[in-house]
């Protein structure tokens, strides 16, 4: 559970092989009432306070509420107030513009998701916007051009895609997001044959991007993210990333945010604590910061 | 806890469900009313004809002046019906907390601390649409609140398509820029009111406070001040509890204008909604007439029952000042129902005066002997002599 002594909690990671590139990590949305019952909030705690609390513990989270809403800068703007100054963000760009396209409208809602987002790119808080595109999002024609169009219409935004659909895995896809300075998504998923591959690519010097959804590949096509986002990264399966991966990544880049999305039974934020402990410890004995 | 409430809300939803059927009547103006009738009215309509100035109960000769290219339905009550069940069926597995409109595309549904079994309400509340949508061809509004008032206002917001998210604690801040007609509960006569007063915003209405606003509408207003504020603690029924009413619907064979025999049929349901509220063992406090002209266009009018009660001889005056407010039209009515509702158990409270308990008794007396009397005979063995007028 969170307590106040948690409140010294850490911006960032120093990685010992790239001393230059700090990590963070966070967990994918932290507003789950269910995470009160499984301990990591206070019972009872208010859905309008889990931020601040959450911010005692994490020095970054990822909007997924953005997801389902478009952004509206008010309320990123009462947002900033409940975080510390070095709190960043990652917000996951809407639906509209990538589950449910809307061939007339998507322009419209670009520029909507700017406007909305502004705040936090105003304050600096702004360390990426995630475009991530669904299983059903294949590389042909049509969507090569729909994502050109798309990644101009958010130009000037810190852009990260992350894949579902392996067709993608593909040279000249990485080229052109690294020509564009666009991060690619590193994605800890199932070992299922139509996924995207767990991959190391850096694409954009600026930012390394990696999401953990767990490994329940039997859940994952049930229809239900109670299901499919239920497991519990074993301590062994996060040091081939803390130890292989991510150093790999951080040596290609200046900063990298980690994120975890098993947030059933707040098995995320146990994961992610985890994952900073792991990376804590090979950082030559240096403590957070 | 918050409270997470979903609200799914099919715009024109009689429409909706005729295009699911014909879809040849997607993207055109569509209305539905009864064509056949005289002086018929407007029901329902799409979004073309409400752009084009179409509007519910008007007159169906105006609106094909006002969108010539129109397509008229007739009502088809048994659809909407169906279409409301398929709605709720989708909805079951998610919480025994449901709430449907009547007939009308509305649903309130409460994902409260549900979230370990379905995960994140949002979530809930989108598989709701998407399940609308692939199985069922419609295409809801939905909305996720902490409350059923906030739930309503951000699916009117978005209307006729899209979708709301209010978090929660947001609710006052959700409100303070939008426009008072927004607010459910904010009768016409106060919006008329605040709009001679210039206050057509929220946050001006809420910026007065209680006492203020009470003195600009010449009325108590707490239940509006506490609306305004986005503030709602009315739960969301269980799906197999419905709100206790007693209502009873009379069809006459030929259309009526005559009040008499309207007032002789009426007479006969007051006699059995009494009788059925005296078996539940509750009284109501509130009664409402609603009679539907024989051109489509339903009146309803209610009166509140003070003190509450369940006796025929007390109900039969409301209901008689009801129907008469309901019926103030020269067109013949073809249908009354009556509606017993807000039900409570008898007060304890007995008549401070002697010479009212002796009347009340006496009253009491006579419907109990009159239900004996039904209870050993039948229904009809016994009626009150107004009951036979016309």
């Amino acid at each position: 559970m969170i307590s106040s002594a948690a409140s010294s909690a850490t911006p960032s990671v120093p990685l010992d092989t790239a001393p230059a590139c700090p990590l963070r990590v966070g967990t994918s949305g932290y507003a789950y009432p269910e995470w009160s019952e499984a301990g990591f909030y206070p019972p009872g705690t208010p859905a309008r306070e889990m931020l601040a609390l959450y911010a005692r513990q994490f020095s970054v989270t990822e909007l997924n509420y953005t997801w389902y809403q478009m952004p509206r800068a008010a309320a990123m703007e009462r947002m900033l107030p409940k975080v510390p100054a070095d709190f960043g963000f990652a917000a996951k760009l809407t639906r509209t513009m990538t589950h449910e396209i809307d061939p007339h409208g998507w322009r419209g809602k670009a520029v909507q998701f700017r406007d909305g987002i502004a705040p936090l790119m105003q304050a600096g808080r702004l360390l990426s916007v995630l475009i991530q595109l669904p299983p059903t999002f294949e590389r042909n024609a049509a969507n090569r051009r729909y994502l050109a169009h798309l990644l101009d219409a958010l130009a000037g935004l810190p852009l990260a895609v992350e894949f579902r659909h392996r067709t993608w895995a593909l040279a000249p896809v990485f080229d052109e997001l690294q020509r564009r300075r666009v991060t690619l998504v590193a994605v800890d998923a199932p070992d299922l044959p139509y996924l995207f591959p767990k991959l190391d690519v850096v694409t954009n010097p600026d930012l390394f991007y990696v999401r953990f959804h767990g490994r329940n590949a039997r859940g994952w096509r049930s229809g239900n993210m109670q299901k499919q986002f239920d497991y519990l990264y074993s301590s062994n399966e996060l040091q081939q990333w803390s130890r292989t991966i991510i150093p790999k990544m951080a040596a290609r880049a200046h900063s990298g945010i980690a994120f975890f999305n098993n947030h059933v039974r707040a098995q995320a934020p146990r994961n992610a604590n985890m994952l900073m402990t792991e990376l804590c410890t090979r950082s030559s004995g240096r403590a957070f910061h | 806890m918050d409270r997470n409430i979903i609200h799914i809300n099919v715009a024109d939803f009689a429409v909706a469900v005729e295009r699911r059927l014909d879809r040849r009547l997607a993207g055109r103006p569509v209305i539905i009313a009864p064509e056949g009738a005289a002086r018929a009215v407007v029901y329902d309509m799409s979004e073309e004809a409400y752009q084009a100035g179409v509007r519910k109960g008007m007159p169906l000769a105006r609106a094909g002046r006002l969108c010539r290219d129109l397509v008229i339905r007739p009502p088809q009550p048994a659809r909407y019906e169906q279409a409301m069940a398929d709605l709720l069926r989708h909805a079951l597995p998610y919480s025994p907390r449901i709430e449907p409109g009547d007939r009308d595309g509305h649903l309130f549904v409460d994902v409260t601390g549900t979230s370990r079994l379905f995960g994140p309400a949002v979530d809930v509340a989108r598989r709701l649409h998407s399940q609308a949508w692939k199985e069922l061809g419609l295409d809801p509004i939905w909305s996720l609140a902490a409350n059923k008032l906030i739930a309503k206002v951000a699916s009117r917001l978005v209307k006729p398509q899209g979708d709301c998210i209010v978090p929660p604690g947001g609710e006052a801040a959700f409100l303070a820029p939008l426009p008072v007609w927004l607010v459910p509960g904010i009768e016409g006569p106060d919006l008329i009111r605040l709009r001679e007063l210039n206050l057509t915003r929220v946050h001006q209405v809420v910026g007065l406070g209680a006492a203020r606003l009470a003195v600009a509408l010449g009325r108590p207003a707490a239940e509006i001040d506490a609306a305004l504020r986005g503030i709602d603690t009315s739960p969301v029924l269980a799906v197999d509890q419905a709100a206790p009413r007693v209502a009873l619907n009379h069809t006459f064979g030929t259309d009526v204008h005559a009040l008499p025999v309207m007032e002789s049929r009426l007479h006969t349901l007051v006699a059995t909604a009494g009788r059925r509220l005296r078996q539940q063992g509750r009284v109501a406090r509130r009664l409402a007439v609603a009679a539907d002209y024989s051109d489509g266009r339903r009146c309803v009018r209610q009166v509140r029952l003070e003190p509450p009660t369940a006796n025929d001889l007390a109900l039969f005056p409301a209901a008689r000042r009801a129907l008469h407010l309901a019926v103030s039209r020269r067109t013949r009515v073809r249908h009354l129902r009556l509606i017993c509702d807000r039900l409570v158990f008898p007060p304890a409270q007995l008549p401070l005066f002697a010479e009212e308990g002796q009347t009340v008794l006496r009253q009491k007396r006579l419907i109990a002997a009159m239900d004996k009397i039904r209870d050993r005979f039948g229904g009809q063995a016994v009626r009150m002599g107004s009951a036979w007028t016309g």
